[in-house]
């Protein structure tokens, strides 16, 4: 006579719950990379050079190279101490990091430099693109210069008329109407551009302020500060594009396609041209030691010629306003009449050609007394 | 056997016990004791990491570029944001917990822990739009006359953080005084009655004397939360305001390890002596008393 036993005993229960939860805790952990392709790299870049998915299907179909694209985030800091102190090099294959930090990098064997021959598109790449200080690590080319622009002021044009000098961001009778960005990477070098042309202070390179330097320029913004110049310092695209948009800050210094996005939303805003000067960037393509060292050199090398041929810059042009700086997003865009506006394409890549052809500071994400700036920033906030 | 039967129990107490006081100690008191030793160790630049060099460098660092500052400001922060939570608490709580009914009071619990279902990013950011220049109030104030131009102050100043931080972390300071409400016996509340005591009266000599280690552990989960914070300063702060969060975060940045955890220590201690304090003063432990013993 068989016995009624029930179907799962409490024991089994417990075991299989267990062993559930256990599976289930497993799934969620990080676990090493899974093997990966010959023509697939990990991009560890800023956010704003993420194309979607769309993009990348086209550009994986165009170059062979499959990308998994990671947001680095943008802040250079965490990324060179990731680098150098966490596991990137493990994860990730080739980086995409505001121009400056490639010294250092190179320096500690942290990435490895192109082979040029390897990268036939760079011939395009424009020759002022190609001398930006920072590419460079004895002689050898560790960045490839792949989104440029120059950043200034973006205006209401209603509130403050027309403007041509970043003394307008200082200006006491803007006090509580104006705004900068709440990195040292960019409003330290708009201020010391400030100081330098308009109020003929000391300074030689804005871009790598020597100690002295760098305390001018510091105690002028806790001054402001403390005036209670600044309505805010700004943080993340949408939040500077609310701030315009809600008219809260009149005049802040930023990027460009700010400016784009609150046209969009019917503001009379423009991007103002000044006398000062233009805060030049790029963001350079870096090859991180980890892909050599896993044999991904190859693709990488396929992924950064792929960056310069054309539809990358197309498309890129076309979500944020950036340009790739290189004619071959032009050509693309005329044998790709029906995907792109040649028109657009050309008079975007005149525009930012013309402003970095001009009188420009180059960003430098890495200055020399680098810990200094983190310091005086820090104090600049507690203060 | 009594005295048998009494060290069985505790015996079997201990073990059932053990399982938590294992969890307390691993995830809770062996992280914060490494802390307080790794921010007595050194930061080395060059390896980006900390080494076993013991030093008080973190220590002295604490005391420059306005970092104790900060660490004044915050705690006044969140101490005015815990009082003013606590002051609209026990208004909040009284309604829930003594004059409303169980569905009601199921109801209006409900509705206060609201904020806790949206994003703190979304939340905070949502305060922009209704105390800004061209925000809510600033539109009604000048619609109705009452201002000509909008009023600055109500946005990007300390105000709009503590409001902002008050709207995020009130049902903190209502819920334990809603169930310190409920561990009273309505026979005392009665008897009061009975005896010819009105509602004020019954509230001031009975009751809040019964809820105050409810409002006391209101505020101190207020408090706590609200040190840690960063949201509210960042999105609703004035220019580059700070707090102990972002300054551990600025740092963290850089990879400055011991100075974080020196940050992260001196605030621990910070909080165990208020909680220490708080609980000498009124007795914080009489919410975990058994009524019925």
């Amino acid at each position: 006579m068989s016995r009624i036993r029930p179907r799962l005993t409490r024991r089994q229960l417990v075991r299989r719950a267990a062993l559930g939860a256990g599976a289930l805790a497993v799934g969620t952990l990080r676990l090493p990379r899974a093997a990966q392709a010959a023509n697939e790299v990990n991009f560890w870049a800023s956010g704003t050079l993420d194309i979607g998915d769309d993009g990348w299907k086209i550009f994986a179909n165009d170059s062979e190279v499959k990308v998994n694209f990671t947001d680095n985030g943008n802040d250079p800091g965490p990324v060179v101490a990731k680098l150098a102190a966490g596991n990137a090099n493990d994860i990730y294959d080739v980086g995409g990091l505001q121009g400056g930090s490639e010294k250092e990098l190179a320096k500690r064997g942290l990435i490895a430099p192109w082979d040029l021959a390897q990268i036939p598109n760079y011939s395009s790449v424009w020759e002022w693109a190609k001398n930006i200080p920072y590419l460079t690590f004895e002689g050898k080319v560790y960045g490839i210069p792949t989104v440029v622009n120059a950043d200034s002021m973006i205006a209401l044009r209603n509130r403050v008329g027309n403007v041509d000098s970043y003394g307008v961001i200082f200006d006491r009778k803007l006090r509580g109407k104006t705004a900068m960005e709440d990195a040292w990477i960019n409003s330290v070098i708009f201020a010391a551009i400030y100081l330098k042309n308009s109020e003929n202070a000391k300074i030689s390179e804005p871009g790598d302020l020597a100690a002295d330097e760098l305390g001018l320029v510091m105690e002028f913004l806790i001054k402001h500060k403390k005036d209670r110049q600044f309505r805010t310092f700004w943080n993340g695209w949408e939040q500077a594009l609310q701030l315009v948009a809600n008219q809260e800050v009149w005049v802040m210094t930023g990027w460009e396609p700010i400016v784009y996005a609150a046209r969009r939303r019917g503001l009379d805003c423009y991007y103002a041209v000044p006398k000062e000067g233009y805060e030049a960037w790029s963001n350079n393509t870096i090859l991180l030691k980890g892909a050599v060292d896993r044999g991904l050199s190859k693709t990488a090398h396929q992924l950064a010629n792929a960056f310069l041929s054309g539809f990358y810059g197309c498309k890129l042009g076309t979500l944020r306003g950036y340009v790739v700086p290189t004619d071959n997003n032009v050509a693309y865009a005329a044998a790709h009449a029906s995907a792109f506006d040649p028109a657009a394409v050309k008079q975007l890549s005149e525009h930012v050609k013309a402003k970095l052809t001009g009188k420009v500071y180059w960003q430098n994400t890495r200055p020399a007394n680098f810990q200094l700036y983190e310091e005086w920033w820090q104090r600049l906030r507690n203060a | 056997m009594p005295e048998a039967l009494a060290d069985r129990r505790r015996r079997a107490a201990f073990f059932l016990a053990l399982p938590s006081l294992v969890v307390f100690i691993g995830i809770g008191f062996v992280p914060l004791a490494l802390v307080a030793i790794w921010s007595l160790w050194s930061f080395d630049p060059d390896t980006y990491w900390i080494k076993s060099v013991w030093s008080l460098a973190s220590y002295a660092a604490l005391l420059k570029s306005g970092r104790a500052d900060v660490l004044l400001q915050t705690a006044g922060l969140a101490a005015l944001t815990a009082t003013a939570s606590t002051l609209l608490a026990v208004p909040a709580a009284t309604v829930i917990g003594l004059l409303s009914g169980r569905r009601r009071a199921t109801l209006l619990l409900a509705l206060f822990t609201i904020p806790f279902f949206t994003s703190g990013l979304v939340r905070a950011f949502a305060w922009r739009l209704v105390l800004g220049r061209e925000g809510i109030i600033n539109n009604v104030l000048m619609s109705l006359g009452v201002v000509d131009t909008p009023v600055e102050w109500l946005l990007f100043s300390d105000f709009a953080v503590v409001l902002g931080m008050v709207a995020a972390h009130l049902p903190l300071a209502i819920i334990p005084i809603v169930l310190a409400f409920a561990r009273i016996d309505s026979s005392v509340i009665r008897a009061s009655q009975d005896l010819g005591a009105g509602f004020w009266t019954m509230f001031s000599s009975i009751v809040l004397p019964l809820i105050m280690p409810g409002v006391l552990a209101g505020f101190l989960f207020v408090f706590v939360v609200a040190i840690g914070t960063s949201m509210e300063i960042q999105l609703l702060g004035g220019a580059g305001a700070s707090s102990i969060a972002i300054m551990i975060n600025d740092v963290m940045r850089v990879v400055n390890f011991p100075l974080a955890f020196a940050i992260a220590t001196v605030v621990t201690i910070l909080l165990l002596v208020v909680i220490i304090v708080a609980d000498r003063a009124l007795e914080l432990s009489r919410l975990f008393e058994d009524r019925g013993a």
